[in-house]
């Protein structure tokens, strides 16, 4: 028993010399020098620099998602679900056109077919969503918009599936798959079937959301 | 207690410091200025990336732009040349004005598929970013290879720039205010590409090197 002991020791020891060693890393040639001398000088002032640095370093590591999040890259209509920086998976999106249309009645106002940038957390997860067309929608096609609420409701266009974050924006499936790669959308994120079931699996509500 | 009861506790009470937990990877951690500097940087990002919204890193060491959210980098370019007027000026976090422009298609009624969405080609790929600070960072793209006309219409602007600055300095016999400034260079994608993910608003970090 004492021998497992002295040898548990002797391995804690090393470990302790091997993580609190100093860094001894060899200056890259490649890395330029900042030019703002501090006044501070090798010794305890680096150390304390040092120190201070790992610790931020680690401080900013530790606001990273440690759950799935979804990363969209509006630019190139992509769509990945990431977990610890890793791609779990990796879709070809269809994103906001960047259009805009008026207002019918107003000529101040209009409406603008982006998706919203930023960060958002999944706030919804739908089966067998139904789609309550905006004015929008209406309007785009020439038609007149309904009074009656019903008239609004279509089945079957948002696939099996839809996550919402926020403002009337899904993440849903489509009908147009051919268009899957462009920019085409009012500012909702469409995906192909497959895809969509693979998010709706990987997402719970609460799942952060990450749109450039 | 045996052995692997002690290695198992003394792996979850050591602080781990691995390459993987370095917001620089390139920072060279014997030079005092250069671990100030990022220092400082990260003070910054640790606020930013504490909130729900994306920002920008321009990594001058690394020659870099970085997308950024809740620390995780959601997209990065690289940055051909740089240079600045006056390095104090690029410290704290600036916020971008306004976006660069885009020419949006206005979508007609009953029309709606014909109408050509916007995508990255139609963004800027030369344009300046005013911030509320009074910095200005112009973005030029880099002239394409035996395009001499680009080439030197590219280079009059920075000669422009640079002799209404020195007029302005001469006349008020004051720094120009315009002195805050910082021009980048990047490929005709990537200037693009910035102009794509930027966003009324944006909040825009700079790590500063000695590499002018």
């Amino acid at each position: 028993m004492s021998r497992v002991l002295l040898a548990g020791a002797a391995v804690t020891f090393l470990i302790v010399l091997v993580a609190t060693a100093p860094d001894t890393r060899p200056v890259a040639s490649t890395s330029p020098q900042v030019v703002h001398r501090s006044g501070v000088q090798d010794g305890p002032g680096l150390r304390a620099l040092q120190a201070r640095y790992k610790t931020l370093s680690k401080r900013l590591s530790q606001l990273k998602p440690s759950q799935p999040y979804i990363l969209v890259d509006t630019a190139r209509n992509r769509l990945y679900v990431k977990r610890q920086g890793e791609v779990v998976l990796d879709a070809i999106a269809s994103t906001g056109s960047g259009t805009i249309l008026d207002k019918p009645g107003d000529d101040t106002s209009q409406w603008i077919f982006d998706t919203p940038r930023g960060e958002f957390l999944v706030q919804s997860k739908l089966t067998k969503p139904t789609w309550i067309k905006p004015d929008w929608a209406f309007i785009e096609e020439g038609l007149g918009v309904p009074k009656n609420a019903d008239e609004r409701a279509e089945q079957g266009v948002l696939g099996d599936y839809a996550l919402g974050f926020g403002k009337g924006y899904f993440i849903h499936g489509t009908l147009y798959t051919r268009l899957l790669g462009k920019n085409v959308t009012h500012g909702c994120i469409r995906l192909n079937d497959t895809d969509l079931k693979g998010v709706y699996t990987l997402a719970r509500v609460g799942t952060p959301i990450m749109i450039f | 207690m045996n052995l692997c009861a002690i290695l198992a506790l003394f792996a979850l009470t050591t602080p781990s410091w691995g390459k993987d937990l370095e917001a620089f990877p390139n920072l060279n951690l014997n030079d005092p200025g250069s671990v100030k500097e990022a220092t400082r940087v990260l003070e910054e990002e640790l606020k930013l990336a504490a909130r729900p919204h994306t920002y920008v890193l321009i990594d001058l060491v690394g020659k870099t732009i970085h997308i950024k959210g809740r620390g995780v980098e959601l997209h990065h370019m690289p940055l051909v040349q740089w240079s600045v007027g006056s390095w104090e000026k690029l410290t704290g976090v600036h916020r971008l004005v306004a976006r660069p422009q885009v020419v949006r298609r206005k979508i007609e009624p009953g029309k709606g598929d014909e109408q050509e969405p916007i995508s990255l080609t139609d963004m800027p790929a030369d344009y300046d970013l005013s911030f509320a600070s009074g910095l200005t960072i112009n973005v030029a793209p880099l002239a394409e290879k035996g395009n001499l006309v680009q080439g030197i219409a590219f280079m009059g602007k920075a000669w422009w720039r640079r002799l209404k600055n020195w007029t302005s300095t001469i006349g008020t016999g004051q720094p120009s205010s315009s002195a805050a400034q910082l021009e980048i260079t990047v490929s005709v994608d990537h200037a693009q590409s910035l102009a794509w993910s930027l966003v009324d608003g944006m909040a825009v970090l700079i790590r500063r090197s000695a590499d002018r």
